[in-house]
């Protein structure tokens, strides 16, 4: 299950890496907290317990709910353009996601010959924080990094589940909230951004230089 | 229970109460009586006084109690001189922030103390990603266009380290795959326990990705950039509270995970990647110091330089190591002063650029000498501290294996220094100009504080009280290093 979950999460990814659209980022941002909402939900099949619930349904709230309802919030407030403006041609950028998948697969199946790892979503996870950080170098739109700062941070989630490290339900719920505040923040400086400047690209974001 | 409500509870509560209450005056006094509390209670904690026995994820030990003095101490001076420098004018615009500073002033001291008393690292990942999100909002005091574009760079920029931080945590849970600790929950004390079990490939990897992760926030080479721009338009006690206090906190996680190492292979391994990142750093000073012309990024670099010179001192262990602890406290100390005159500077000529300022000694007195003084404190010329710490580093250095580092520190620290000295030169003599002939300057709580601040640097140093030498005596011991 937890594989199929992973693949299903790559598949996003790569759906990331072709299509042009902003629309189309937080859609998939949707999407992956679904897959990992249903990641966590897994273990209740065989045991249910009340407690083990909240943190599912942060999650849901969080990733799937609160997060992609702002998103689109700012971008039809603030009028973005639909479409995320590369700085490389959408083939050369595909054909790097496609490398460093095979390079993260290749390498996360000799790590597991030493280490006890589940393969897939470890290879996935951590090809989502690379396709995220991709994201971050390749795109001007400010909104479109926002977005690849968040599938990075899908990608940490779905690498934590991976490794089987199981921090305290307090912690975790922690770390959703520090991410929403994030996302939050950054929203809110991209409407003074709109304001202060003309555009929402890194390109206008250059006075402080040496 | 005492201790956690005093450090941690009662910030937050003030927090809150500080939402509530709109006078800034009553959101002025509350905020001193909890970072006077807070002081106090740190204070205690560290003589020894008083054995805290914290809940939950938290914990102390010497490099806890001492990272926990320094933040109170930077803490109480920066609310202190927080209403004089809130009473001058802005623009319309900035008003608005008054209303949160005090707020989130606040909610950063909740944070940064759980981030340095957590035992855990999750906890301490989330506390420190917190004081990432209070800070923020405070960069952009200004309301204008270098503050928000500096306040975005350093969210994101620090966002995305910490995130890697996080992986790097993630790592610590594999390495200990196959050993007694597996399944365990992360707390420091445990891993630094079982340390020579652990597996060390994925040691390695994990103290590299926090160290990159971290150094966002630590701001040194090469991740300086959002951390410099971030204090050079911060408010000035904003900055003073960056470069004294918050940037140690993110060294304090670096230090865990190097504590974890120490008794393992990748000891040597981890040493070579810290003194890389220290030199790296004052390479990084030395180039920008040339071509820097706005005195609070020169400022910022300064402080990238003297971190760089903290992680190169743990990095060479020995001597260095405890010198380096010893220049945390001077450098948060000295940062204080320096930039909260260089923002006094600021507010009476309305430019951070070197070439809009001159004559400050003649038009601003106090200002001015205490300008320069903090100048040859951070120079380190006798009797301030950070004489006698750097004093003590290059001792280290020169007896450690690698006595060359020392030869090329010193290069870079002497053309620092002069570079350094003749933009701050410039800015303090200089031409008069007619249109800035005002009234002198009076005495306000800014000097008061810069002064007391400037005789803690040069009483420190020359007494070297036993309570803190026993301090650094014990966390070189938790490091694995017989001075």
């Amino acid at each position: 299950m937890q594989n199929i979950l992973s693949i299903l999460f790559c598949l996003s990814l790569f759906y990331l890496a072709v299509t042009p659209r902003v629309k189309a980022y937080v859609a998939v941002l949707r999407f992956q907290g679904i897959l990992l909402t249903i990641l966590l939900m897994v273990p209740f099949v065989e045991q249910f317990s009340v407690f083990a619930v909240i943190l599912p349904a942060t999650l849901f709230i969080i990733k799937v709910i609160i997060i992609p309802r702002y998103i689109n919030k700012i971008i039809l407030e603030l009028d973005i353009k639909r479409t995320i403006e590369p700085t490389i041609q959408q083939f050369n950028f595909l054909l790097l996601v496609i490398f460093s998948f095979i390079v993260i697969f290749l390498a996360s199946s000799i790590l597991s010959l030493t280490t006890n790892i589940e393969t897939i979503p470890f290879a996935s996870g951590f090809a989502a924080v690379t396709v995220g950080i991709f994201i971050i170098i390749f795109r001007k739109k400010l909104i479109v990094h926002v977005c690849g700062f968040l599938v990075l941070e899908n990608g940490i989630f779905l690498f934590g589940t991976a490794v089987a490290s199981d921090l305290p339900i307090m912690i975790e719920i922690g770390v959703l909230l520090d991410v929403f505040v994030v996302v939050f923040l950054m929203g809110i400086a991209l409407n003074r951004i709109s304001s202060t400047f003309e555009g929402f690209d890194v390109t206008i974001l250059r006075r402080l230089k040496d | 229970m005492l201790e956690f409500s005093v450090l941690i509870l009662i910030p937050l509560i003030a927090a809150v109460v500080c939402y509530l209450i709109k006078s800034i005056r009553s959101q002025y006094v509350i905020s001193l009586i909890v970072g006077a509390f807070h002081l106090l209670f740190s204070f205690i904690i560290f003589i020894g006084l008083y054995k805290p026995n914290l809940p939950f994820f938290f914990s102390t030990d010497s490099l806890s109690k001492l990272f926990l003095l320094i933040l109170s101490n930077v803490y109480f001076w920066v609310v202190l001189i927080s209403f004089s420098y809130l009473k001058r004018p802005v623009t319309l615009k900035a008003q608005e922030g008054k209303k949160y500073y005090f707020l989130l002033l606040n909610f950063y001291l909740f944070a940064n103390t759980a981030a340095i008393l957590s035992n855990h690292f999750g906890m301490y990942w989330v506390a420190a990603e917190a004081t990432t999100l209070s800070v923020a909002p405070l960069i952009y005091y200004y309301r204008n266009e270098e503050s928000l574009e500096a306040m975005w760079k350093y969210l994101f920029l620090v966002s995305v380290g910490i995130a890697f931080a996080f992986i790097g945590i993630l790592f610590l849970t594999l390495s200990a795959n196959g050993t007694i600790m597996e399944g365990q929950q992360l707390f420091f004390s445990e891993f630094v326990k079982n340390a020579a079990k652990l597996n060390p490939v994925w040691l390695k990897a994990s103290f590299i990705f926090i160290f990159v992760g971290l150094s966002t926030k630590i701001g040194i080479a090469p991740m300086h950039s959002g951390d410099v721009d971030a204090t050079s338009n911060a408010p000035s006690p904003i900055a003073a509270l960056m470069s004294g206090s918050l940037r140690i906190t993110a060294l304090l996680g670096v230090m865990r995970i190097f504590q974890i190492l120490t008794p393992t292979s990748s000891y040597e391994f981890a040493k070579l990647i810290l003194i890389i990142g220290g030199l790296l750093s004052l390479i990084v000073a030395f180039i920008f110091m040339f071509k820097v012309n706005n005195y609070k990024r020169l400022l910022a670099y300064s402080s990238v330089e003297h971190l760089g010179i903290i992680t190169l001192g743990i990095g060479i262990g020995g001597l260095a190591f405890a010198g380096a602890m010893f220049h945390t406290i001077y450098n948060s100390l000295n940062k204080m002063v320096l930039f909260f005159t260089a923002g006094n500077i600021h507010s009476r000529f309305k430019t951070r650029e070197v070439n809009g300022v001159s004559a400050v000694i003649n038009l601003m007195p106090w200002t001015g000498w205490l300008f320069l003084l903090s100048f040859f404190a951070i120079s380190a010329i006798p009797p301030f501290g950070i004489f006698f710490s750097e004093l003590m580093i290059f001792r280290g250095m020169l007896f450690s294996d690698k006595p060359w580092i020392l030869a090329i520190t010193m290069f870079l620290l002497l053309f620092i220094f002069i570079n350094m000295g003749r933009t701050l030169f410039q800015m303090l003599y200089g031409e008069k100009e007619e249109k800035n002939i005002q009234e002198k300057e009076s005495f306000e709580i800014i000097h008061f504080a810069a002064i007391v601040l400037l005789i803690l640097l040069i009483a420190i140093g020359i007494i070297s009280p036993g309570i803190l030498q026993e301090n650094i005596l014990s966390i070189s011991k938790d490091f694995g290093i017989r001075l």
